[in-house]
Order: structure tokens, then C-alpha cells, then sequence
């Protein structure tokens, strides 16, 4: 998710905070990650899985899409993202639409596998 | 007899009144007095009680978070140590005391109380290599690596109760036994026997009252609070038997060690500009730059001979009364045997040691402040916010605040020489603030940036000019059956007319028209006639309707003129409206305030990230790429001069009628400026956008160091490679053309042939020229662009 250590001292403080029930200063700690790695799309997910879990379902909604705006071709990240959309949507009453993010979460995943078993390949060459 | 009862009457009521009247007159004196009296005791236990707890609200800066890999040389921390009140020491094993090494610092953090928790202190050392940090490590037995350090964040200011008092609340078990024996020997000895006035003072003040001379003298230290607590300049009988009274009244309502520590910490001990200086707390930090109980006899004896007159022996203004007075104090304590005779002539000896810049108190960054206060006051009352306590995190950093500051105050100047401006006539305003969370980093609001008047990057409303452009080119873009980056758009003479209006003939800066023009151009020069053709066909309510969206409340006039900024908006406000285009179409409110904490260290308010969608992240990617041609090829081409050519700034340069104003607006990968300058009284400054305020942004930008510009291309969106005049689609591979990103779908279906000795494609965005023949013509273009930028540069 990082290869800077102190954005991972950060997440496991948010992890450990929300792990607690304590949503607000989970996001204290996910917000200071996010000022050192501002464009990292795992970050922008963290958040958005957190204000899911506070039924913040819009807000939820804006930081998974702000999240795959950072992902380029992370499919990795963007199938969760759409899976964070998909919740947030369930909550919202919204089937159809929770449906379809449902459809492109897998969708992504499928993608993402194949990268890998790609890279697999290559690597084994 | 009918009139002689009456009479009668009357003469027995009248013989019998004057003991009567006596007895109610003095019935009701008396009533009336302890009325007054009830009412001096309300008045004076309200004042007692109340001040007691009035702590001013504490502004702080963002906390410096250091790690290994971050971008920060040792210059930098050791200005982050100065803004922190650290010292320089031999071991630096004290708190907020730090030693340079070879490679770095070592150095002694202060506990601090986050909003998060307690931080307790730590020793640390910190290697720089090629200008980051390379080594973070607890010294220790054995050192240890450390992930992350959060630094104290620098305080920047307060809100003050009142009339601006400030103060540093001191317990009395705080207070060193020799600075309360000082206090007690000048001023009032028989503090802990006395009921609250000293009887032959006040006899000796009366005599002194009645032969005409001066009202003076005889004062407790239980009256000097009441005195203090009721401030006015006024000496009369009439206050003096007040002051008695209440003095009385507080003896009788509180211990001597309650009227003791409230005194130690409500009297007047100096001003500093706006700023009162109330109690020996603050009076210690304000004139020794150190807390209470780390002062030398002779500084306690200084401190409390000012309550004589703080400003008579304000020791900075007038250091041979304050020695004087001094000696004086530090006399009668040896004359009440409070210090021995060696202790007496070594104090005398010492100098009188004050700090010659008080530390920072009233803000240094009032800009900032204002912006902060303006937050605050929508969610608190104001006296909460003078009187709890409570402390503010915000998103100041100090280091962009300085580049900001610097680069305005630096470039202003030399613009004023280089042009022969009378000095000292331009003006201007700087907002910075992160890119993708929105915080405000840094707000100049002023070429003076201490001066805490007005404020132009909240309170100055200058017209816009061609900043407006993006929203007119963003729209456009979000219709890409109908607009890509080269759709051609006419660029020749328009005459509007609209009931209500006289007839509207946009001109170009050039006073040329140019025909067909591709859009990307179009902007990239800011060619005002196209502009304003492409808004009234796209709409004038519909594009200033979408204001709103990017978090501007402000409605211009619903003219066909403000499609070119005809209309009025504060730095600040414009920079709201970048931050959405640099952000890919998300608006993130910008803010200055983290996390509100109470007095007592819980957290009380958040401001957490909010984000709204407002706008689809491929046009938006469009209008990045666009406004990055800008200041590749367009009307900020020379900011080259200040920031190389791979950071990929995209930006726009405003400049209005009669060069009023000039603007520059842009962003980087990591942060959204924008600066103003122009005259307070509007009138001409001979300036473009280019020629002035992108100056300073270039000049700031370049010291700040920020990251390169390069948005991550949304899914909806492709590159097509395309002829840069023609609009005509090539291979991938043809070398003629120009890489420009696309809505998919959206680029020229019809391919061209390559043009025989082009190669492979040059780098997205940059203008190859055609390899097959230099033709005269475009080559005289070129010429004519150059002239004309040279022209905006130096006209």
C-alpha cells in the first residue's frame, strides 16, 4: 500500500483507532497520511471504507471515486473502491445501482488477476 | 374651623416629621447603602470569579511530521527549532534544546498535548543527505529508528479576552517564593494581616487629597486588583471609596493565597502594540523569553518593580528607570531580610537581561488569523473563543508562509524598480494551499505581511479577468461531441447586443483578431474574442450558474462581461475555484482549521476532509492539459524563467482593463496558488498577469520546491496523436504530430498520412514542427507570437 514506513506507522494507528471505535481519530491518522502521500489511492480508499463504516454512504461514495482518480491502472484498488461504492449504495437504498458497482468491482478483480498471473508469467520467463 | 383642621393637621404632620424623617431618611440611606454595597459585592465577586478563568484561545501551526525520505534541509529545521522556541545547547538533552551535528541535529522535543493525546518528550537526532532526511533515530541505549516524528507545532498566535489581554495562567505554587517576597516588600507588607486596605495609607492619601495635592498612594495589593479589575484613567474620591469598599468585600469572600494568585496573574505588566500583557506568567515570557520559574533574582525584581508603572519602567523603552526601579525593589527586599547582603550585591551587579524582540505574541501571520477567527466565529461565541482556553490546530506552514511572504515583498519591489513605479505603490495577496486536501498552507495579505490592517487575500474584490476562462473551456469541454482541445473556434470581430446593456466588442490584449483558432490555443493565449463567442453559445447564465458549484456564493452580473471577469472576487475565493480544477473535478472546501481541543486537552470539534463531486474527471483532465499549454507555449510561457519546464504547471495569467489588476493562478502536483497584485486605489499598475503577479508566483514556487504536475489519466479518457494545426489525426507513430488526451470517442476519426520524413511522435503536448518544409508563413507566425508575448511582457 506504501513504501514509506511512516505512512504505514500511520495506517496501523488508524487500524488500532478504528479497531477501538474510534472513528474520529482514525481519520486524524488517516488525514496525516494523507499529507505525505496525498496522491496515494490505497489512502483515499482507507478513508472512504471509514466514513462507510460511519454511514457516511456519499461522502463514502466521493472519496472511493477521488481514490480512482489517483489509481491509473491499479485495478487492485479500483475493485475495491467500486466494492466500497457498491455498500455505500446498498445502504442508500440504491439495488440496481449497487448492482452494477457490484458487477464492475468483480469485473476489475477478474482484471487485476490476470495482471498478476501476467507478471507471474513474465517473471517466470 | 373648615381650614383649621386641614391646617391643623398639616402643622401636627409637619411638627411631628423631622424625627420621623430623620429615622427614614436614615432608614433609607441605609437601605440604599447596603443596596450599593450588595451591588459593589455582586459586581466585584462577578470580576473576581469571571477573570480568574479568562484564557485566550491558542493558535497553532501545523505540527512538522518528520520521516525518512522527506524533502527538508537542515536550514529549514533549524527555522522550524526558532518557530518552536528551541535553544541551542551542548548535550541538547534538556527539552526544546538541539546541538548541530555533522550530518544533522540532535536534539530534545517538549511533551506535547495533541489533540490525539499526549506526546511525551524524546531525544532524537535527524541526517540530511542530498536534501532530505536520511536517518531519524531515538538516541537511546541502544539509538533506535523511528518511523515518524510529530514535532510540537509552532504557536501562532491567540484571540485575546477583552480589550486583547493575553495571559500565561501561573498556579501560586508556581510562582519562585522570592519573586511573591519581592512583591510583598515593595508594595504591600502587610498583605497577609490586613483586611484589605492599609487605614493610615489611606489617611495619608486623604491628607494629601484635602491640601491638593495629587490623589495617590496607599494601596494594597487587594485594592490594585480591584483597580486592575475596573481599568479607566480616572482618579476621583468617589472611585477611591469604591476601591476601598470592594477591597473590603473581596477580603471578605476570599483567602489571601485566592487574592494573591489572581493578582500574580491579572496585573497590567505592559502592552505590546495590541496586544495587553496581563500577569507575571506572560510578562516573564514577553520581556525574558522564559517561563516564570527559571528567572534569576535580579529579572523577578525587575518584573515586579513594573507594577509601579509598566510603562514608565518598561525596561526595553526606558532601561535606566527599570534598573533603577530595580535596585530599588531589590533594596527594600534586602531591607526586609527577604535576600542577604551577598545576594543583594551580586543581583545588583547583573544587567537587566530582557529579550530586545519580545517572542511572538499577537500574531505574525494576521492574514492567516483573520481567516482562522473568520471560521471560528460561524461555530463559537466569541467569548468562549477569548475566555476557554481552548487550543486550534490549523494548517499554517511556516516555511511556504515565508516563501510566499518573501517572494511578494522581494518581487514587488524589484518590479517597482525595474519599472520606475513610485515605491511602495503595488500591492498584492498570496493564498497557497495543498492540492488534493484543500488546507491552506499560507495567506500573504499584504506586501507588509505583519501588518494587521487589510487584509487583500480575503477582503480585496478585484476583477478576475481572464481567470474566469477555465469554467467557460471546462463546460465546452464536458459536451465533447461538440468541443475537444482542437475543435477550431472564431476568433474573428463580435458585436453582442443585450436589452439593458450597451453593445458589447470584446477586444484581444493584441487588438488583433485570428480567425480559426483551436480551442487549446484560444486559451492558451487567452484570446478574449473567441472566449466570449464559445460562452454566449454556450450559455452566459448557464456558465456563470456553475459558480456556485465551485464554492463562489458571489453572483456576478448576468452580462455578457463576465464572461471575460468583469465582476469582482478575493484571492482567496479564486483560489477556491482552482482548487477543483487542479483537484480533477473534486471541490474540497478550502480550510485553515484542523482540530479544536478544550483547555484541558479533549478534543472538542474536528474539520474533517469533505469532498464533493463537481465536476467529471476527464474534462477536467482536458482543461489541466490545456491550462498546462499555458505556460508551455501560451501567456505564461516565461515562467519558465523561475520553474523548469518538467514540473508541467498548468495555470492562467488575468489581466483586467487599463492593467488594473494582475493575477496569476496555477497549480503544481502538491499545491494551488494564487496571487494578486495590483493598487489599492486601482489605478493602472502597467502590469500584465505575466509581468507581475506570476513573478512572484514563479519566484515563490521555485522556493517551495514543489512536486511536477502529472494527474493520473482518468479511464474515459485517451491520447490521440494529431497535426497541431490541422487538426488532422496521424499513426502513433508520425513524428508531425502532437499527442493531446481525448474524451474516447471524441478525436478525429479521419487519418492523414505521415508526412514523409517524420519519424516517431514527439512528447505529449510538444509543438514538433511540420519536419517537411519550413514554410515562410508559419515561421512569420511564430515570429508574431513571440512579439506578442514579448509585447504582454513589456508593455
Amino acid at each position: 500500500m506504501s513504501g514509506n514506513r511512516a505512512v504505514i506507522a500511520l495506517l496501523d494507528r488508524a487500524q488500532t483507532d478504528s479497531d477501538a471505535g474510534q472513528s474520529e481519530a482514525a481519520g486524524a491518522s488517516l488525514e496525516r497520511a494523507l499529507r505525505i502521500e496525498p496522491r496515494n489511492p490505497w489512502l483515499w480508499f482507507e478513508l472512504a471504507q471509514l466514513r462507510l463504516a460511519q454511514g457516511q454512504y456519499a461522502q463514502a461514495i466521493t472519496l472511493a471515486r477521488k481514490s480512482n482518480s489517483f489509481s491509473g491502472r491499479q485495478y487492485r484498488v479500483q475493485a475495491e473502491n467500486w466494492r466500497v461504492i457498491a455498500r455505500a449504495r446498498v445502504s442508500q437504498g440504491d439495488a440496481a445501482g449497487a448492482d452494477q458497482a457490484f458487477k464492475r468491482a468483480s469485473d476489475l478483480e477478474q482484471q487485476a488477476g490476470a495482471e498478476k498471473d501476467r507478471d507471474a508469467g513474465f517473471h517466470a520467463q | 374651623m373648615m381650614f383649621s383642621t386641614p391646617h391643623r393637621n398639616k402643622s401636627r404632620f409637619s411638627f411631628n416629621s423631622p424625627g420621623k424623617a430623620v429615622r427614614l431618611t436614615a432608614l433609607l440611606l441605609l437601605l440604599g447603602l447596603s443596596g450599593y454595597i450588595y451591588y459593589l459585592d455582586v459586581t466585584i465577586r462577578d470580576a473576581f470569579d469571571g477573570r480568574k478563568f479568562a484564557l485566550p484561545a491558542r493558535v497553532y501551526g501545523r505540527a512538522l511530521e518528520v520521516y525518512p525520505g522527506l524533502k527538508l534541509a537542515r536550514e529549514q529545521f533549524l527555522d522550524e527549532f526558532r518557530s518552536l522556541g528551541y535553544h541551542e545547547s551542548p548535550q541538547a538533552d534538556e527539552a526544546a534544546t538541539y546541538k548541530n551535528t555533522l550530518n544533522g541535529v540532535e536534539f530534545t522535543t517538549r511533551d506535547f498535548a495533541f489533540g490525539d493525546g499526549p506526546q511525551p518528550a524524546q531525544h532524537l537526532r535527524v541526517e540530511f543527505a542530498d536534501g532530505k532526511v536520511s536517518l531519524l533515530q531515538v538516541r537511546g541505549n541502544p539509538d533506535a529508528d523511528l518511523p515518524l516524528l510529530r514535532m510540537e507545532p509552532p504557536l501562532i498566535g491567540g484571540i485575546y479576552p477583552g480589550h486583547n489581554e493575553d495571559r500565561e495562567l501561573v498556579r501560586l505554587d508556581q510562582v519562585p517564593k522570592p519573586l511573591i517576597a519581592a512583591l510583598i516588600a515593595t508594595e504591600d507588607r502587610k498583605f497577609y494581616t490586613h483586611w484589605g486596605i492599609d487605614p493610615r495609607g489611606i489617611a495619608r492619601a486623604l491628607f494629601k487629597t484635602v491640601t491638593g495635592q495629587r490623589i495617590e498612594g496607599g494601596s494594597t495589593l487587594t485594592q490594585q486588583l480591584v483597580k486592575n479589575f475596573f481599568l479607566t484613567p480616572q482618579r476621583t474620591l468617589t472611585r477611591k471609596a469604591n476601591e476601598v469598599l470592594m477591597a473590603l468585600l473581596l477580603e471578605m469572600h476570599y483567602s489571601k493565597d485566592e487574592i494573591l494568585e489572581t493578582y500574580l496573574n491579572e496585573i497590567f505588566l505592559g502592552q505590546d502594540s495590541s496586544r495587553a500583557i496581563h500577569g507575571f506568567g506572560l510578562a516573564s515570557y514577553f520581556y525574558f523569553d522564559r517561563p516564570l520559574d527559571r528567572l534569576e533574582l535580579q529579572e523577578m525584581a525587575t518584573l515586579v518593580g513594573m507594577v509601579k508603572g509598566p510603562t514608565v519602567y518598561d525596561p526595553r523603552k526606558h532601561p535606566e528607570l527599570a534598573m533603577k526601579r530595580r535596585n530599588v525593589v531589590l533594596q527594600e527586599m534586602l531591607g526586609q531580610n527577604v535576600i542577604t547582603q551577598a545576594q543583594f550585591l551580586a543581583a545588583r551587579r547583573k544587567p537587566l537581561g530582557v529579550v530586545l524582540r519580545a517572542p511572538a505574541g499577537t500574531s505574525p501571520y494576521p492574514a492567516f488569523m483573520q481567516f482562522v477567527h473568520h471560521q471560528l466565529e460561524l461555530d463559537y461565541r466569541e467569548e468562549d473563543l477569548r475566555s476557554e482556553g481552548l487550543r486550534i490546530f490549523t494548517t499554517l506552514d511556516p516555511f511556504v508562509q515565508h516563501q510566499a511572504e518573501q517572494a511578494l515583498q522581494s518581487r514587488l519591489t524589484a518590479i517597482e524598480k525595474a519599472r520606475r513605479i513610485p515605491s511602495n505603490t503595488l500591492e498584492g495577496a498570496v493564498v497557497v494551499s495543498s492540492t488534493q486536501t484543500g488546507e491552506i498552507q499560507a495567506m500573504v495579505g499584504g506586501r507588509d505581511a505583519r501588518y494587521a490592517g487589510y487584509n487583500r487575500a480575503i477582503d480585496a474584490q478585484r476583477q478576475i479577468g481572464s481567470l474566469v476562462k477555465p469554467i467557460i473551456y471546462l463546460t465546452a469541454l464536458e459536451d465533447p461531441q461538440r468541443y475537444t482541445l482542437i475543435t477550431p473556434l472564431d476568433d474573428s470581430p463580435l458585436l453582442w447586443s443585450q436589452p439593458g446593456t450597451p453593445d458589447w466588442k470584446p477586444k484581444n490584449y493584441d487588438r488583433q483578431f485570428h480567425g480559426q483558432v483551436q480551442l487549446r490555443t484560444a486559451l492558451a493565449n487567452s484570446y478574449n474574442v473567441s472566449t466570449a463567442r464559445l460562452g454566449i453559445a454556450l450559455g452566459v447564465e448557464r456558465i456563470l450558474g456553475k459558480l456556485p458549484l465551485y464554492g463562489i456564493e458571489r453572483q456576478p452580473p448576468p452580462f455578457a462581461s463576465s464572461l471575460l471577469g468583469a465582476f469582482g472576487l478575493s484571492p482567496v475565493e479564486v483560489s477556491q475555484l482552482y482548487q477543483t480544477f487542479a483537484d480533477g473535478g473534486f471541490r474540497t472546501p478550502l480550510r485553515a482549521i484542523r482540530t479544536i481541543v478544550t483547555a484541558d486537552g479533549k478534543p472538542l470539534q474536528r474539520f474533517p476532509l469533505n469532498v464533493e463531486p463537481v465536476a467529471p474527471p476527464g474534462p477536467v483532465y482536458l482543461l489541466t492539459a490545456a491550462l498546462q499549454g499555458v505556460v508551455r507555449e501560451g501567456t505564461a510561457q516565461s515562467l519558465v524563467n523561475w520553474l523548469p519546464a518538467e514540473m508541467n504547471v498548468a495555470g492562467k495569467t488575468g489581466t483586467t482593463d487599463d492593467l488594473r489588476d494582475s493575477w496569476f493562478a496555477g497549480y503544481t502536483g502538491d499545491r494551488v496558488a494564487v496571487v494578486w497584485v495590483g493598487r489599492d486605489d486601482s489605478k493602472t499598475t502597467g502590469l500584465t498577469g505575466a509581468s507581475g503577479a506570476m513573478t512572484v508566483w514563479g519566484e515563490m514556487m521555485k522556493n517551495i520546491q514543489p512536486e511536477p504536475l502529472q494527474p493520473a489519466m482518468p479511464e474515459e479518457v485517451e491520447m490521440a496523436n494529431v497535426d497541431p494545426v490541422s487538426g488532422l489525426r496521424y499513426d502513433e507513430g508520425c513524428k508531425a504530430g502532437i499527442s493531446l488526451p481525448f474524451i474516447k470517442g471524441s478525436a478525429p476519426a479521419l487519418m492523414s498520412p505521415c508526412p514523409a520524413s517524420s519519424g516517431p511522435a514527439a512528447p505529449p503536448g510538444v509543438d514538433a514542427k511540420p519536419g517537411a518544409k519550413p514554410d515562410v508563413k508559419s515561421g512569420g507566425k511564430q515570429d508574431t507570437r513571440k512579439k506578442n508575448w514579448l509585447q504582454r511582457l513589456f508593455n
